[in-house]
């Protein structure tokens, strides 16, 4: 089959200056939001979602809280009971990889004159926090000590509250429970829910929540027992109305909760794709419409149906390939990174590998459907009556 | 002239490319989907953080909480509370939420005093199925909103699993208060028992005020007598509370208006672009037109009525369609125990189809007015 040369395309596409750069906003558009809903999803999906090869943590939380661990309450004696029944717990250094933790979602203010309450999520932890937590990396400054009001943040917690960077700064205050705090440390946990959260020392956080003798939830890691011993040791305990559950279905069971968001973002970026293919197809079929008499004639000079379908596909995908890479170019540049505050924590958009390929691939299919349908229409009109029409 | 004799040939234009308008009323609808779904959100943010003159109710919260698991008042401040001037009664209510965080099908319980809730807001519910006798029998009985009902396709006779809260469906009630679609409301004692020591504690009371305008006067004064109690205070009107706590949502509301934006420029395009093609192709025919003595305004608004048909269709499609589903999908955005419905009306759908009128006509503009102020000559040696 003898095939017109690419050349013959793009050329062509010099031809309507106007339709080049609809079709270049078009596709590039398309990308663009793909991009972005895509990077929202995977960002939640890396941040609800254990790396593999850390930890095997076990959370130790009130009975019917397993949907929330901000609302599980359970006796501040349980971190010494679970340490001591339960065998097989890590341990370096005669500390047991226990950490009694408080979850709570609280305002707090830019100072003692400010108005607007920000909405923070705490963590109170003793230092074995960073042990049961390796994720965690303390970039600057130190972690809190107790009883100074101190405390420190996570890389998003900014975010989070709705401030620049620089507010939440070693050095800075912020201002909850009728005090100022200051803050001594910055730590990094990237991909997890812990990077929009601030850490402060437990006892200090049971006083602020009025909890002293509670805590939201034991996490323990795992050496030589299984999840199975934890899990005899809750229901050996039936005084302490506790549950075992693994860390990594915790987050995943919080991912299944906000499966209903992330559909309806998928379906937004569909329906605004599908938005793209229709006007993209609309402009084709005018486009080629007006280029019948140049059709027939390429078949009178022996070009197959199939090489000038192939060829105006061509020209289609091509005017396509390009707005995806300025799309994708915009995607990489502008929007990777970017911290959006989402429901109780922070997280940043991903556009990695597979997003960007999801990206990509649907500028170029806006491209291909975008053109069949059109070319194949074109084409069905007799060489003869191609050639007189117009 | 009338106008209307001139109905079947905008239709007859409309329907002569049959692909290519199918192909514009599809975009539009897409994009007016879309468009309609932002306003339902945007409705449902309104009517629940807008206060109106009539507004007579207060939550008293914990001060400087926001989450329901971590307001926690001593149930005996209802006492107190009753006394302070002005108010006409103090419900304490205990909350639970299934998850504090922001989704689609959180479920909220929300314990009660039953007869004293009937009392007070009993004529604001109307009862769909089952029976207030069966909720106030039974211990484990809870009271459906519909919205929450219907989601979950809760009955009257079935046992549903909550928030770790196993629960008896009493009776499924609808309210015009959002708050009220999407909750459980059970008795107060067994939503406390629920919780670890939660017994005689609860998240938060719901003041019944005697007038609106004593609603700043009283809250102030309820704030003031728990000033120096263990557990202060913070005292909103009720709707400035939901905007308070719903922050998040009405942030991503926020964005989504841009995106309703987006769509309403998007469907723009579209008919922009299929009248301009049609224009394009029927230089002739217009002259002919022309030559026939049509005036150039009548070309013009035949043009633009072109517009409006493509706009309309697609307009109807859209907005229908995602009218159904925020009507009958009952999706409600839910966040620390506060609801905001996805709330669609007929108004919403006839906003949508004024919008859609506008921009048919504003998209035929410019090429309606450079078809009708071309030469005739011209026309016919264009082609």
């Amino acid at each position: 089959m003898r095939q017109l040369p690419f050349q013959y395309a793009f050329r062509n596409l010099g031809r309507s200056r106007v339709r080049l750069g609809a079709s270049l906003v078009g596709s590039s558009l398309v990308v663009v939001l793909v991009l972005a809903s895509g990077g929202f999803v995977r960002g939640m999906q890396l941040t609800l979602t254990q790396k593999p090869g850390l930890h095997e943590n076990v959370m130790i939380l009130g009975t019917g809280s397993e949907e929330g661990v901000e609302r599980s309450q359970i006796d501040a004696a349980v971190e010494g009971i679970a340490a001591a029944s339960i065998s097989g717990l890590m341990e370096q250094a005669g500390v047991i990889y226990a950490s009694p933790e408080i979850h709570a979602a609280l305002p707090v203010r830019e100072s003692s004159s400010s108005d607007a309450d920000l909405p923070a999520v705490m963590r109170g932890v003793r230092p074995v926090a960073l042990l049961v937590h390796p994720e965690v990396e303390i970039v600057r400054g130190r972690p809190p000590r107790a009883g100074s009001d101190e405390l420190m943040v996570g890389a998003l917690a900014a975010t989070r509250l709705g401030l620049p960077a620089e507010r939440v700064a070693v050095g800075q205050t912020l201002y909850f429970d009728d005090r100022e705090w200051t803050i001594v440390g910055e730590f990094s946990a990237p991909n997890t829910v812990m990077n929009a959260e601030i850490w402060l020392p437990l006892t200090d956080l049971q006083i602020a929540t009025n909890r002293e003798s509670s805590l939201s939830c034991v996490v323990v890691t795992l050496a030589g027992a299984g999840f199975s011993d934890v899990d005899l040791f809750a229901k050996s305990r039936l005084d302490l109305e506790i549950t075992a559950l693994p860390e990594r279905e915790y987050y995943a069971s919080i991912a299944a909760f906000y499966r209903p968001i992330r559909i309806m973002v998928i379906v937004t970026a569909v329906l605004i794709a599908s938005g793209g293919i229709l006007g993209g197809l609309n402009t084709m079929y005018a486009a080629f419409a007006a280029r019948v008499r140049e059709v027939g004639m390429l078949q009178a000079l022996g070009f197959t149906r199939l090489a000038i379908v192939l060829n105006l596909t061509e020209e289609s995908v091509f005017a396509a390939a390009c707005g995806t890479l300025i799309g994708a170019l915009i995607g990489v540049v502008l929007l990777d990174g970017i911290a959006v505050r989402f429901s109780m924590g922070a997280l940043a958009l991903t556009i990695d590998a597979p997003v960007m390929l999801a990206g990509i691939a649907c500028g170029l299919v806006v491209g291909f459907i975008g053109a069949i349908p059109p070319a194949i229409r074109c084409l069905r009109m007799p060489v003869t009556e191609a050639l007189k029409s117009f | 002239m009338n106008l209307l004799l001139f109905v079947p040939y905008v239709l007859k234009q409309v329907t002569r490319h049959g692909v290519r308008s199918a192909l514009t009323v599809a975009g539009i609808a897409v994009a007016m989907f879309l468009f309609t779904a932002v306003q339902a959100m945007n409705t449902g943010v309104t009517i629940a953080t807008t206060e109106s003159a009539n507004d007579t109710t207060l939550v008293v919260y914990r001060a400087d909480r926001f989450c329901p698991a971590t307001s926690q008042l001593p149930q005996d401040y209802q006492r107190r509370i009753e006394g302070v001037d002005g108010v006409v009664s103090a419900t304490p209510i205990k909350i639970v939420v299934s998850n504090c965080r922001t989704s689609l099908d959180v479920v909220t319980f929300r314990g009660v005093p039953k007869d004293a809730f009937l009392d007070e807001h009993g004529e604001n519910l109307t009862l769909v199925a089952g029976s207030y006798d069966d909720w106030r029998s039974r211990t484990d009985a809870a009271l459906l909103g519909e919205t929450l009902a219907s989601r979950r396709g809760l009955r009257p006779g079935m046992i549903f699993d909550a928030a770790g809260i196993t629960a008896y469906v009493a009776g499924v009630v609808r309210s015009s208060d959002a708050q009220d679609q999407n909750v459980a409301y059970t008795a107060l004692e067994f939503v406390q028992l629920a919780g670890r020591d939660q017994l005689g504690i609860v998240t938060q009371f719901n003041v019944k005020v005697r007038e609106a305008s004593m609603l700043e006067r009283v809250s102030a004064d309820i704030d003031a007598l728990f000033d120096t109690a263990q557990e202060p205070t913070a005292t909103f009107s009720e709707k400035a509370f939901i905007g308070r706590v719903a922050d998040d949502i009405i942030e991503l509301v926020g964005f989504a208006r841009w995106l309703g934006l987006g769509c309403l420029a998007a469907v723009l395009a579209l008919v922009a672009n299929s009248i301009v093609l049609s224009v394009q192709s029927r230089v002739a025919e217009h002259a002919v037109l022309q030559t026939l003595g049509y005036p150039g305004r009548l070309i013009a608004g035949l043009i633009m009525a072109e517009g409006v048909v493509l706009a309309l269709a697609g307009g109807v499609l859209g907005g229908a369609a995602a009218f159904g589903v925020a009507r009958y999908g009952n999706f409600a955005l839910s966040v620390e125990g506060a609801s905001i419905p996805i709330s669609a009306d007929a108004g919403l759908l006839v906003v949508g189809l004024l919008v859609c009128g506008v921009i048919g006509i504003l998209a035929g503009l410019v090429p309606a007015w450079q078809a009708s102020r071309r030469e005739i000559a011209e026309c016919f040696r264009a082609v």
